[in-house]
């Protein structure tokens, strides 16, 4: 089977014999591992290794894109042809194009992005772990009686890119992952809950045993939920909910949303719009990052980028073609065709969540919403949502049934505490914060 | 395609092994797309997916691997790594034969026979036809993007039991985007389409598409902040069938009742909704978006009741989970791509019309929301609860329409809100065809369908607290 780094060159090489000015090819080939079990039995094992390819054709300002699995030689030709082809309909644009110059290929040393005991974990292993995270959810509590199972799973990627300026670089990549959803049974109703845990590899992964109590006391904590009273009040976000704004935020930081006038922080660069304890990062380069990477998706090398500085908004995250539309460099935030993060993160602070809920008298914590957010342009935020309802600081009881809604701009404003929970476990992370004013709606 | 009967039958007895049966889906998918920004073609794609995945069940454990190394050698490593699930059972004696060629599935789709492969000059002018209709319907209209896709998926499934099918599928979209400058920034976007090729656009225009999509944004941008609280709400018809596939759909598709974790689990024969309440699922609606001809499994697609005036009547099955219910499947085996494992899906849901009129539904309402069409949703399967955002929304005061309201989601309970169905209007119809599922993290495209409906009380997420 030819080597990655050769699948692309090949590809280059034939677009720009179709006539592309120029072009540039990524190629994946990943083996996956996956299992899931249920009770006492293993109930699904994958196995496979998959290869993708794909590839930006120029046509002067022109550009066209395409993704194939087909990578037989005669295949990809036909495909590379295509695209070519397609790009003859498209309006030349002065930003389109490759990086203006082909950077060095970083070697990935320090980046830690690849771990030797992903592959060297055996299969029986792994399939334990999954067992062990359904008896221990099972073993919690006597309420818990089902599961949407556990899941396990690993990834070993070589990647590759090559472009027309002359760029090559390749790097190898792993993660892991391993994850439980417990199902309390109260009274008619099922309380099903959620809790895992991904790294670059299974030496940093959270133990079975801690995802699984993790997980179930959030089942068996949602016993009782009732609706919450229609109110202003503060919200506490727990970090895996506290991610989920993030990434409605990094939606808004998007260059390519900035420059389609879809975002609502499109006219504030330079501007205070958050609290002094909104800082925002994004850091390609962290190490053992989920996001790390040696160079982005167009062979720029990746950096750490400070995004909001104590809430002044300093820059947006740009790839090239956004970075010249806006008269910016990039980034290196160039992801699958657009833009995305790399390790986008809020900067912790030092309380724990505990903390955070002892200074709340009346409100509540979430810890997961159900729903997604369409209004980019205005930043208007409404989410089914789950949780606590905090009275004189404690947890009172658990609410589920309401949605929490505001504007970003303002969530933004009124992060009042942040937290010192960060953990990467995903290309967008966050502590736990809290913002000091939101509509809860219930009964 | 040069995987013939004989290759397949090497397949399945690989993967077979000691399992009790096996599968294998080859697919095809050649998709193109033209994207248009401000006012130009600003991206092309194409995109093919093309592979193998084999599959082996063995009891209530599944095995699975996929390749896109379309060579016999890898073919047959992937299938012994299938069967490597199935590696304690006992081994068997007999053996696949599959024999001549696939059989063609029934028709099911209105045309596009074509490979995706119309000229690219027939995108590229659909989608300035689009962009001229927006901007000239309204002048706060600021931006226009616009996409059109064309796809035909070509599949091969064959089974241990000696099933050996192919089908064809079309599948066009075309969507348009707007933003209108107002009082404030509104949105827009309208979709249409369906499993038919790119002519289907001759009858249902891009400027009919546009239009929509403008007036959405055009109303958007003197919305109004929604309220929050408990109020009656009026779904208007089409898309308002979004409600059916999150709050009641989902919990009724196999796997989720095999493992007993939806709430609807072991109901069937119980009264679950409101009696003014029926609901279906069809695989068998020509056109539409969620139509097949066969599953991913070979099955025919099937009309199937799943609830009738308020009882529940049955669950939407793959093979799998209905093997192991002792049911039959209803053809509701379906998968994103050759490299994940088939899961029941919805295909076309629907609530079939009922009596009153619109007028009558929304003169009814002193004070509510009307929902006229949503953007999406989601639902916990366990317990029921929902969220549906809206994109088009107004209040309703003194049994009319006044306010348009911007930023609001709907929230409850699946269950609750189907018993609080207290009048079904007799306009029923089937959405704009651009709505797509996901479900553990598998995207397939489906159709929904509503009348009007009058919900006596819902849970709004708006931000002002009256």
């Amino acid at each position: 089977m030819p080597e990655p780094l050769e699948l692309a060159e090949f590809a280059v090489a034939e677009a720009l014999a179709a006539g592309a000015s120029q072009a540039e090819a990524t190629c994946t080939i990943a083996e996956r591992f996956g299992a899931e079990a249920r009770g006492p039995r293993i109930e699904k094992l994958e196995q496979s290794t998959g290869r993708a390819l794909s590839v930006r054709v120029f046509v002067g300002g022109a550009k066209a894109s395409l993704g194939t699995s087909d990578l037989t030689r005669e295949g990809l030709r036909a495909c590379v042809r295509q695209v070519v082809d397609a790009a003859r309909f498209v309006a030349d644009d002065p930003h389109a194009g490759l990086p203006d110059s082909a950077a060095a290929a970083d070697a990935d040393d320090g980046l830690q992005i690849y771990a030797e005991d992903v592959a060297r974990r055996a299969a029986e292993d792994k399939l334990e772990d999954a067992l062990s995270l359904e008896a221990d959810v099972r073993a919690y509590d006597a309420r818990i009686v089902n599961s949407s199972g556990a899941h396990v799973g690993d990834t070993l990627a070589r990647i590759a890119l090559a472009n027309s300026l002359g760029f090559r670089g390749t790097y190898r990549a792993s993660s892991a992952h391993r994850s439980v959803g417990p199902i309390a049974q109260d009274g008619a109703n099922k309380r099903v809950a959620g809790y895992g845990s991904a790294a670059r590899g299974y030496a940093a992964l959270e133990s079975t045993q801690s995802v699984a109590t993790t997980a179930a006391a959030r089942a068996v904590g949602m016993c009782g939920a009732r609706k919450p009273q229609t109110m202003r009040c503060p919200v506490i976000f727990e970090r895996d909910v506290a991610a989920h704004v993030l990434s409605d935020i990094f939606s808004a930081l998007n260059a390519a949303n900035v420059a389609a006038g879809n975002s609502f922080l499109a006219d504030k660069l330079g501007q205070t719009v958050g609290s002094p304890l909104a800082t925002l990062i994004d850091d390609g380069r962290l190490p053992g990052g989920l996001g790390t990477s040696p160079f982005d998706a167009e062979g720029v090398p990746t950096r750490r980028t400070v995004v909001l500085e104590a809430g002044t908004l300093r820059t947006f995250l740009y790839d090239t073609y956004n970075g010249r539309r806006l008269g910016a460099a990039s980034t290196g935030n160039a992801s699958g065709g657009g833009i995305g993060p790399n390790n986008f993160f809020l900067e912790p602070g030092s309380d724990s969540l505990e903390e955070l809920i002892a200074a709340t008298r009346r409100g509540v914590l979430i810890y997961d919403t159900i729903g997604f957010s369409t209004e980019s342009v205005t930043g208007t935020y409404s989410r089914g949502a789950r949780g606590f309802a905090i009275e004189n600081g404690e947890r009172a009881y658990p609410i589920d049934e309401f949605t929490i809604a505001g504007n970003l701009l303002e969530m933004l404003a009124g992060i009042d505490r942040v937290a010192g929970d960060l953990v990467f476990d995903s290309s967008i992370a966050s502590p736990s914060f809290r913002v000091a004013e939101m509509t809860v709606s219930g009964s | 395609m040069h995987l013939d009967a004989a290759a397949f039958s090497q397949i399945l007895n690989r993967a077979l092994g000691a399992g009790e049966y096996a599968d294998a889906f080859y697919e095809r998918r050649l998709a193109r797309t033209f994207r248009l920004q401000e006012g130009k073609i600003h991206e092309a794609g194409v995109s093919l997916v093309c592979g193998v995945g084999i599959r082996t069940i063995s009891g209530e454990r599944a095995g699975y691997a996929y390749t896109d190394d379309l060579s016999l050698e890898t073919l047959l490593r992937t299938a012994r790594v299938s069967a490597l699930i199935a590696r304690d059972g006992a081994a068997r004696v007999d053996s696949v034969e599959l024999l001549g060629e696939a059989a063609e599935a029934p028709p099911m789709y209105e045309t596009g026979t074509q490979d995706a492969g119309a000229e690219s000059a027939t995108y590229v002018d659909l989608l300035a036809r689009a962009d001229v209709a927006a901007r000239a319907s309204d002048p706060r209209i600021r931006t226009v993007n616009a996409f059109v896709s064309d796809e035909t998926q070509e599949v091969v499934i064959a089974t241990s039991e000696g099933l050996f099918v192919r089908d064809r599928r079309p599948l066009v979209a075309l969507g348009v985007q707007c933003v209108a400058q107002g009082s404030v920034r509104g949105n827009g976007f309208q979709g249409d389409g369906g499993r038919a090729g790119i002519d289907f656009f001759a009858t249902r225009t891009p400027e009919e598409i546009a239009r929509e999509a403008a007036r959405i944004a055009g109303v958007n941008c003197e919305a109004r902040e929604a309220p929050a609280g408990e109020f009656e709400v009026v779904v208007g018809a089409g898309s308002g069938g979004v409600l059916l596939h999150e709050a009641v759909g989902h919990g009724l598709e196999g796997d989720f009742n095999r493992h007993g974790t939806s709430l609807y689990s072991g109901r069937v024969g119980e009264r679950v909704a409101s009696e003014l309440v029926s609901i279906y699922d069809d695989g068998n609606l020509p056109g539409e978006r969620g139509s097949l001809a066969v599953d991913d499994e070979g099955t025919p697609g099937q009309h199937k009741v799943l609830v009738e005036r308020g009882v529940l009547r049955g669950y939407m099955q793959d093979r799998l989970n209905a093997g192991l219910m002792g049911v039959t499947s209803t053809g509701s085996g379906r998968r994103q791509s050759f490299r994940v494992l088939p899961q029941p899906r919805m295909c076309n849901t629907y609530m079939p019309p009922g009596e009153s009129t619109y007028d009558e539904i929304v003169g009814s309402v002193k004070k509510g929301i009307f929902a006229a069409s949503f953007a999406g949703g989601q639902v916990e399967i366990s317990k029921g609860d929902f969220v549906f955002m809206l994109a088009e929304g107004y209040l309703i005061e003194d049994g009319k329409l006044t306010t348009p309201i911007r930023g609001a989601s709907l929230t409850g309970n699946g269950p609750e809100i189907m018993n609080r169905v207290t009048m079904v209007g007799n306009d029923a119809r089937l959405a704009g065809r651009y709505y797509t599922c996901g479900k553990g993290g598998q995207y397939v495209p489906v159709g929904v369908g509503m009348p009007t409906v009058k919900l006596s009380r819902v849970t709004v997420g708006g931000s002002a607290v009256a």
